[in-house]
Order: structure tokens, then sequence, then C-alpha cells
């Protein structure tokens, strides 16, 4: 039974979900059963009414250690957290692992000694909560480790998916963009492909990974035929350095044969949808007019779907450690 | 002043093709018979004999090791050491340690420091420039003369064209060897200058993408061993080409060796034993360089062995802190330990039947004095005694926490070997408490 539920056991709304890892370090090795679980839950808290009382997990602590600049995956957390009553504190560490002479294991059995429930992590290098997750006794939740994967964002992408047209079995899904550097990538890969929908890539060749079609997508070179007939396009974010160098020429060449315009868009399914993990550069990877279109637009809803799938992480990680 | 009597010991010499079963005795640091049931009344004075009794195991030549990296110069001894309880009689530094050894002066204090007939004879690779991107060449003359035996950037490329075409020339001029890490490290994106973001981490593949780690083509050894080879052959230079580790790469050294140019290289054994699947943990023992590639290289590493292109079998050892490793695998050090492994693992391509263990002993003997152009090693008469003993048979499993430098990147591999006794100039530098001795009178 849950340790923070002594006082609130008969909260009706409560109802995690049992995973296989008390950790979530990548949708990799998640099973289909899990994720639709985990999605069936968010759905269930989106659906709340804001006020309602979720606070199954008072006197969880979680800390947020943030590497990494981020605003909204940051405040998402901690609005999940503390929507199920726990208590958030958010430590910046950027810049501070790179530095010559830390460990980022001192820093990691330090927090450790302050007895968490929860480390929530965002570094720059990939694998750095796997780090955290052996030498920690407490959950880990990976929010993001360098071009590895972000867990939370594919599942919070499912599930704006999911609401808007209902499945994602069969879908066809175009992500498009900086494959090459793009954690957000790799989670969604894993977890659309999963979940039975055909995923196709498209990038430039210098920011398409190596041997990406291992992973059971198709890579296409050219954005018309990558999209054509797609029911969600889904446009990652290319990094400032990015712009201009020998990974992409400039930024009004790759707008031109990258960027997601209304001419381009009309070879997508008649109701296709876009999303974007933000933050975005308007008129790089897609047009500003479409980013405001409130018919084909997700990517608030996005932002939206970010605290109920957090909710349902915590929720069942602290589930599961308590059963095991 | 005493005798010592190896009894009923295989001795395994490739310099004489022999693998036979024999009794050695050795008289102060020489070997003065190898005979058939020897008797003491054989020997013409009464001095006492130490007997060891060795029916069952093996005596070879001592490993050459011929790429140690010690990281600071005071680590040597220690590496020395434990070199020795490892089979190894004698390593070969590389440049690249703390301080640089790319003057005559450092070279000859490396070699003064590390003199100890009963240690493992140190020998060293001075610089060939000044710095790695340096554009000036040290004092090749002077290194050599103060013992450098042949010539290297170490762990890094000799880059510029014009750069490696001159220190080529000017080694074959002096006859010594150049010693290349081969890798193009603008394309593997380990190039100091280079202006991109990119730093190469592991071999590119599927699995790179898969952990979000940056790809390291493997291509980026053949580029270079295909330059290196053209410069080679207009300089006239001995060019060795240092762990080799791609399919590619060894077939193009396959044929320049057809081709009559002076070719040789060697391989280590995470090369032909592991594979780019060991990373899937980001386990950072397993990062080096080259990094491991993909199985279809391991089994041409295989290949390249047993054919004979691949001459000679080496540490790679590069020991590395806990600190530097117990850390994000980006941010982790490159390297790993391997002098405490090289006899094991290689003995495993004997026990699989890849190669017969005539075969593993000249790659890790006299193979790398070939190249290096060093006394041939030879267990016979009047030869100097410096070989080891060792048990072929017995099966052995390598257990990190049993090691005495880190990390390693063949924790919980199971082999058959085991080394009971390393003698060098006559004297027992190591030896197991297996190893039975005897003292008559």
């Amino acid at each position: 039974m849950n340790k923070f539920l002594k006082n609130n056991q008969k909260n009706k709304l409560y109802s995690p979900v049992k995973l296989s890892s008390h950790h979530l370090l990548s949708i990799e090795g998640m099973t289909k059963d899990e994720i639709q679980k985990l999605l069936d839950r968010a759905d269930f808290f989106a659906n709340l009414d804001r006020h309602s009382d979720t606070k199954f997990l008072p006197g969880y602590v979680v800390l947020n250690v943030f590497f990494e600049n981020s605003t909204r995956t940051r405040v998402s957390f901690e609005l999940a957290a503390r929507r199920l009553g726990a208590e958030v504190i958010n430590i910046s560490l950027i810049n501070s692992s790179i530095k010559k002479g830390e460990s980022l294991l001192d820093t990691a059995s330090t927090l450790n000694a302050m007895k968490p429930d929860l480390l929530i992590v965002r570094h720059p290098h990939s694998g750095a909560p796997l780090l955290f997750a052996d030498y920690l006794n407490c959950s880990i939740i990976n929010a993001g480790d360098g071009r590895h994967e972000h867990p939370t964002q594919a599942l919070l992408d499912a599930l704006t998916i999911k609401r808007r047209i209902g499945r994602l079995e069969d879908l066809k899904i175009s992500i498009c963009g900086d494959i090459a550097n793009s954690r957000v990538a790799r989670s969604n890969i894993h977890l659309l492909t999963t979940m039975g929908a055909e995923v196709r890539c498209v990038a430039p060749s210098t920011l398409m990974p190596s041997n990406l079609e291992k992973l059971n997508v198709k890579c296409f070179y050219d954005m018309d035929e990558g999209i054509k007939n797609s029911d969600v396009i889904m446009l990652l974010r290319l990094q400032n350095e990015r712009m201009s160098g020998t990974e992409n020429p400039s930024e009004r060449e790759y707008f031109k044969f990258f960027g997601l315009d209304e001419k381009k868009l009309s070879l997508a399914s008649p109701n296709a949808v876009i999303m974007h993990p933000g933050p975005m550069n308007r008129g790089v990877e897609i047009a500003s007019s479409l980013a405001d279109d409130p018919s084909r637009s997700l990517i608030k809803t996005q932002v939206e779907m970010g605290v109920a799938v957090r909710m349902s992480i915590i929720e069942a990680l602290n589930f599961t450690k308590n059963q095991t | 002043m005493t005798y010592s009597v190896f009894k009923s010991i295989k001795v395994i010499n490739p310099a004489t093709s022999l693998n036979d079963v024999s009794d050695v005795v050795v008289e102060n640091n020489k070997i003065i018979a190898i005979v058939k049931n020897f008797k003491q009344e054989d020997l013409d004075d009464k001095r006492p004999i130490t007997s060891y009794d060795c029916s069952g195991l093996v005596m070879s030549p001592g490993i050459i090791d011929i790429r140690v990296n010690i990281g600071k110069t005071e680590n040597l001894i220690l590496t020395q050491k434990i070199a020795a309880e490892n089979g190894i009689t004698s390593m070969v530094i590389l440049p690249n340690q703390t301080p640089k050894l790319n003057n005559p002066s450092i070279i000859d204090h490396i070699q003064r420091q590390s003199e100890n007939s009963s240690l493992p004879k140190v020998w060293v690779y001075g610089a060939a420039t000044k710095d790695d991107q340096s554009l000036e060449m040290c004092e090749l003359g002077l290194m050599s003369e103060m013992g450098a035996i042949g010539f290297t950037n170490g762990n890094k490329s000799i880059k510029n064209s014009l750069v490696l075409r001159r220190v080529m020339s000017y080694a074959a001029m002096i006859n010594r060897p150049i010693i290349q890490h081969a890798e193009d490290e603008d394309l593997s994106g380990l190039n100091q200058a280079s202006t991109t973001s990119i730093k190469g981490e592991m071999n590119e593949g599927e699995i790179s993408t898969r952990l979000g780690l940056i790809g390291i083509p493997s291509c980026a050894e053949v580029i270079m061993i295909e330059r290196d080879i053209r410069l080679a052959k207009l300089t006239g230079v001995h060019y060795h080409v240092a762990h080799v580790s791609t399919r590619d790469g060894i077939d193009v050294i396959r044929k320049a060796k057809k081709d009559g140019v002076k070719i040789s290289c060697d391989t280590a054994p995470p090369y032909f034993t592991l594979n780019e699947t060991k990373l899937l943990s980001y386990d950072t023992a397993f990062k080096l360089s080259p990094p491991l590639r993909s199985e279809d290289d391991r089994l041409a590493v295989i290949e390249g062995i047993q054919d004979g292109t691949i001459d000679a079998i080496a540490s790679d050892h590069r020991a590395r802190s806990k600190d530097t490793k117990i850390q994000p695998f980006s941010a982790a050090s490159i390297g790993a330990s391997g002098i405490e492994t090289l006899f094991l693992v290689t003995m495993e391509l004997v026990n699989k039947k890849i190669i017969s263990i005539d075969k593993a002993i000249s790659l890790l003997t006299v193979n790398p004095a070939n190249i290096l152009n060093l006394e041939i090693p030879s267990l016979d008469q009047n030869k100097n005694a410096t070989f080891i003993i060792f048990d072929e048979n017995i099966p052995s499993k390598i257990d990190k926490n049993n090691l005495k430098m880190s990390p390693t990147p063949f924790n919980g591999r199971k082999s058959f070997g085991k080394i009971l006794g390393t003698f060098i100039n006559g004297q027992p530098s190591f030896i197991h408490n297996d190893l039975k001795v005897k003292v008559e009178k």
C-alpha cells in the first residue's frame, strides 16, 4: 500500500499504474501495455477538474535537478508533483557538471543523502540518468538526456494525438527536422512504433542518424514525400548552432526544404495535425501562421497534456517502488 | 649463483619452432640446457639446485607488450610489477604521458628509472612531433640514441601530411618505425581545432543512434591508413598501424603487404573479443579509442590474426581512475586497463581453436620483437633466461574486483590459463604459490 496514503485511503480517484521499473529512464524497453495504461491514467487526469483532490502523495519529496536550461519541462513536472500533493524542490546545476573537478556522482550522493523520493533529471549527456539510477535509492525520471531520450515528452505527445484522433495504431506520423540530435525524436520513435503507428523520419541527410531504419521507421530526405498522407506532422527544433555550418547551410535554405508551410502541408492528410515540442523557431521549422492555426496546431495541447502525463508517471513510480 | 631446473615442462619456442616437453636448466641469467631427463650428475659442480616441478605446465618467452600507457611517469614501477605478474617481460611505453616523452632527456630518465634486472624491460617510443597538433618534429635522432625504438604520437594521429612525410622520411634514415594511431580526427570530430560541436564517442551505427551518442564512422581508420601507406611508399619507412579495429583497415593492410610495402600492424584484445553492443548500458569501461566496432569488424580482426595480416597483439593498456570513469559516457575518460588481461584474453583464441598456442605465443613475443627490431626472444642454449611459466588448461574468470588496475572491459569473462611464474634474466620476477619449488643440495 502507498505509504503516503495513510490518511487518504478512501480517495476514490487513486488508481495508480504498476510498471516494471520504479524509474522512467527511456521509452525503449517499455511494453505496449505499460504505455497504454500510463496514457489511460493520464487521460483520466486530463479530464479531471483542476481542483479535484488528487493529493495522493503528501510528504513525497521530489527534486527537480536540471543540468540544462528548461522552463516548460521543469514547470510541468513541478505542477504535476504539486497536484499530487508532493513537495518539490528545484535545483539548477547548469554547467556545474561539466566543470572540471566536479563529479556527478558526488552531486548525486549528496542529493541522495537528503532522502528524496524522486529525482527528476535533465542532463546534457546521453545516459546520465542511468548513472543516477545506479547509485541512488530513489526513483529517477529522465527529463531529457543529451541526444538519447525524453520519455515524458513522447508520452505527452502520444496522449495529445490520442485525444485528438482517438488512436495511435496505424496512424502515419512524420517526425521532421534535426533527428540526429533529438532526444524527443528517439523517444517518439520508440513509443509510436511500439504502439503500432507508421513512423516516417524526414531530415536533411546531415541531420539523419546512422542506421535509423533499424528502429523500424522509414527515412525521407524529401519532405513532400515524407509527409504525404500523414496524419500527424511532428516538427523538431533546430538548434541555433546548427542553422549554419556543415550540418545545414542556412536558415532560409532549411525553411525552403524542411520548414512546414501551407504548400507542404497540403500534401498531408486533409485533417493532419501539427505538433512541436517547443520552443519553436518560427520561420525556420514552421511558418508562423501554421503554428497559430487552432484547427491544425496541437502545440498548446501538448503543453497542457504534459502535466497530466507526468502526474500519471509520478504516481506510478511511487506505487511501483512500494510494491517492490 | 645457483642452478634452476624446470622439470618436465612443455617448452614452446617460436624462434626455433620448438614445442616439446623437456627439462630446462638455468644458470644465473642464461639457459644452459634444454634436455630430456636431466640428471644432477650432468652438472659439473655441486652447487644447490632450485628445482621446479613443472609437469603439465608450459614455458614460453615472456610477453613483449608494445603498447602501454602509464599515464604518469610515477606509475612506471607499479606498472612494471603488475606487468610481471601477468607474464609481460618487456613493454613499450607510449609518449602521451605526463610529462610527454618528446625529448632525449626524458627518454633517458624513463629508462634509468625503470632499470631493474628483475622487472620487465621498459622500452620507449618517442613523440614524433612536439605536441599532438604540432608542425615541429622532435629530435628523433637524439631520442633514438637515448634508446627510443620508434616514433609515434601515441593516442593521437600524426595528422598533417607534410609533417608525417618528413617524420617518416627522417625515421627511415635512422632506421626506426613510425607507429600510427590511424584515425582521421577531423572526421571523428576529435580534432581539437574542429569548429563543429560534434565529438565522436563511439562507433557510428545503429547502436550510436539508439544511445544518442556521437558516432565515429569506421572509415575514419582506413582513410588514415590509406594515406599513410602512400607516404610510407614514398619515404621507405617501416610503417606500423597500432590497434587496427576495422575490416576495411585490415583489408588495406593485407593488400599493402602483398604489394611489398614495409608495413606491420597490431591489435588489442577488445577488438577481437568485443563489439559495439557492449555499450548499450553506457558502461564507460567500454569507452575506448579506437571505439569498439561492429561484429563484422570484430570477425575481420580475427581473420586478420589467423591469416597473419595482423602481426601482433598488444594490451593497449590505458588504466583510468574510477573517478574519471564513473561519469556520464560523454564526460568519461577514454581507455581501459589491459596488462592484466592480455594473456588471458589472447588464450581465449587458443581455447576456441581460432589459433594454435604456438601462434598465440608468436603474436605476443617474437612478432612484436620483430616489428621493433628488438632481439628475438628464444628459449635455447646460451640464451637469456627470460621466460614465463603458465598452466594452459586451468579455467579462469576475470573479476574486476581482483584486478589491480581499472577499468576492465573483460569483467566476468571466462577463459583458460594462468601465469604461474615470470623469470627475467634468470631471476624470479613473479612466482605464484601454485608453482611447486624444491631446493636440492
